[in-house]
């Protein structure tokens, strides 16, 4: 599943920007985390649709002057750092985060939607974010 | 035959029936010992205990969890011309040489000077265990013996002379989950807390811990050889706050630094807390009768782990609920009715391979058995700290005559209460005398900068208040955490009866914003 990073202005911030591109294109998007403040808002959504539909959005977003970037792998965690504590997995708000059958770490980059939570509470600093990419 | 021929036998066959340690030593000589996980036993008794007791000889059991009383003793040898270390630094971590010339004790709490908790004792001691190389920096007044003034080299692990664990408090027999009702986040030696208890952190092993295995601690005690981050080392003792009364039992431990293993001794950040040492222990129980036994075939679902609040800042903190360790190992528990995650800060994955890294020595013939010889005392109380001053509260220094305004009231009628009193915050009221937000003489400037004119439009509604009950460095830190100068004091009902600020504290002394 792709998700995106939205980024737009001050100038459009009031406008109803999600909606707008939804009833255009007809495809669904889904809200993953919203940061929107007087001066700048940043979306993660998901485009639920094949890869035209993907393209379809991404224009329609572009068109009204949002950046939009894609997400990589999201977060990647280093296991010869990290030592299967779990102090990460409760924080997680979208149970990214859990252990397998031999109480092993296991991240589920699909459900992960970059809040950053359990990279600031790992003991061990194993887990990090990836690169964005630019599309 | 007669009857004291007949005893003197029955008398010999009990002997070798009961089991020593000794007895014990020679099977893992000879490769008869029979070793099994402390996770494996349960099983095992629950099936037959009596062929348990006759036919398991140790169980292996494991933890590896954040220890904050964990440290290095260490000899650096001679410079020349030689110091008498005053201070001394490894990579800019402070160590305790307050003994002697070149002999130091670094612990892992420790926050270097210039990476603060991103870096400290633990993450040197990794280092140093991982055959890193590190900065030694040391000053000193000099002295006719040692006319050396500063030093700086760079070492390794074997350029130590000695190099030995001592950690004063390893290994609780069991450790209370925490949780936090508050409404703001906070981060604590339990790790991150969110608020309105949505998530509960735990520590230890459960069935696999060491002391639970043993709580009478009849095998456990000075001189126990125990495995100690991938080294033999020994129980040194009762651990600081040992309160086996209470079922918190510690202990104390000593082993070789230079012969542990990276694998089971790891560094560890604790977010805006401090650092931290992941410690690796496994301890031996030898099966010496059915009491032994039984006590080693204890299941999560035996131990009782209570919640507490560690939103209430004070040493004794509420328990919210009691669990079973089970319970917290299955992720999710229920609180007032709501599922609430869970998290182990201790890597259970570690536990088992320590328990089970232990057992593989054994039937290696690589580790024996020793009698303690003192077991780990029973009677020891853990005493509160003797206090001779009284901490004020809120309600002995705040302000009382609270200069309050209305929602309703305008932005040019606030201004001038503001100017007038000579404050630099009023807390808003409702017409009950409620608590609705807070305006700040900022809020005022930028009201002007933005050209709004009503007061409901700028003023804070999320506001940060103190409860009359609170000691005063509690709120210290709140100011301190918020970057704020005050906050008004509300009752239970949230009525406004008083405001407290930077001021006052400082009046009192209180150190406000040493961040």
């Amino acid at each position: 599943m792709n998700k995106y990073i939205l980024r737009y202005s001050s100038d459009i911030v009031d406008s109803p920007i999600i909606a707008t591109t939804v009833l255009e294109t007809g495809i669904l998007i889904n809200i993953l985390r919203a940061k929107v403040d007087y001066d700048e808002a940043e979306l993660i959504i998901t485009i639920l649709g094949d890869d035209e539909d993907q393209k379809m959005v991404i224009e329609s977003l572009r068109r009204k002057g949002v950046e939009v970037i894609r997400l990589g792998e999201n977060i990647v965690n280093d296991d010869t750092r990290c030592v299967d504590c779990g102090a990460c997995i409760a924080l997680c708000p979208t149970n990214a985060l859990s252990f397998n059958e031999e109480w092993k770490l296991v991240v589920d980059g699909e459900k992960c939607i970059i809040c950053g939570a359990c990279i600031r509470a790992c003991p061990r600093r194993s887990l990090s974010l990836q690169d964005l990419q630019e599309i | 035959m007669n009857n004291s021929n007949i005893n003197s036998i029955i008398f010999c066959l009990m002997n070798k029936m009961r089991k020593t340690i000794e007895h014990i030593n020679e099977k893992i000589r000879n490769g008869e010992v029979v070793v099994v996980r402390a996770d494996e036993m349960p099983d095992i008794f629950d099936e037959n205990p009596e062929r348990a007791v006759r036919e398991v000889d140790i169980v292996t059991t494991g933890t590896f969890g954040t220890m904050c009383s964990s440290g290095i003793f260490m000899n650096f040898g001679h410079s020349d011309p030689p110091i008498k270390m005053q201070k001394v630094w490894l990579n800019d971590v402070e160590a305790y040489t307050g003994i002697a010339a070149v002999d130091a004790y670094l612990g892992a709490a420790q926050l270097s000077e210039d990476k603060g908790f991103e870096y400290g004792g633990g993450h040197v001691i990794e280092d140093l265990v991982s055959g890193r190389e590190i900065n030694l920096r040391a000053i000193s007044y000099g002295t006719d013996c040692y006319p050396r003034k500063k030093l700086n080299t760079t070492i390794t692990i074997e350029d130590l002379n000695q190099a030995m664990m001592f950690n004063p408090r390893n290994s609780y027999q069991r450790y209370n989950a925490a949780t936090n009702s508050t409404s703001e986040v906070i981060h604590t030696y339990m790790g991150t807390l969110l608020p309105g208890m949505r998530n509960v952190n735990f520590a230890g092993s459960g069935e696999l811990n060491p002391l639970i295995n043993d709580p009478d601690y009849r095998t456990i005690g000075l001189g126990t050889r125990i495995f100690l981050c991938g080294a033999q080392g020994y129980v040194a003792g009762e651990g600081t706050q040992h309160s086996p009364k209470t079922g918190f039992g510690t202990i104390s431990v000593i082993g070789n630094l230079k012969e542990m293993d990276p694998e089971f001794l790891k560094a560890a950040v604790i977010q805006n807390y401090g650092t931290s040492l992941f410690v690796g222990i496994g301890i031996p129980i030898p099966i010496l009768d059915e009491e032994i036994a039984r006590n080693t075939a204890i299941r999560n679902e035996d131990i009782e782990v209570d919640i507490l609040d560690y939103g209430v800042r004070r040493r004794d903190r509420p328990i919210i609920k009691r669990v079973k360790f089970e319970e917290l190992l299955s992720g999710r528990i229920e609180i007032n009715g709501r599922k609430v995650k869970t998290s182990p800060l201790s890597s259970i994955k570690k536990s088992i391979e320590i328990a089970e890294k232990l057992k593989e020595l054994i039937l290696e013939k690589e580790f024996f058995l020793s009698k303690c010889v003192e077991n780990l005392p029973r009677d020891t109380e853990f005493k509160e700290m003797r206090m001779i001053e009284r901490i004020p509260r809120v309600k002995d220094i705040m302000t009382r005559n609270v200069i309050t305004a209305k929602e309703d009231d305008s932005i040019d009628f606030v201004s001038n209460l503001l100017v007038k009193n000579q404050i630099d915050q009023i807390p808003i009221v409702n017409n009950e005398g409620k608590l609705v937000g807070i305006i700040t003489s900022w809020d005022i400037t930028n009201a002007i900068a933005r050209r709004r004119k009503r007061l409901r439009d700028i003023m804070t509604r999320n506001v940060i208040v103190s409860k009359p009950d609170e000691y005063i460095d509690v709120v210290a830190r709140r100011l301190d955490k918020y970057n704020i100068n005050a906050t008004p004091v509300v009752d239970d009902k949230y009525n406004v009866i008083g405001i407290i600020s930077t001021a006052d504290l400082i009046r009192r002394d209180i150190e406000v914003g040493k961040r």
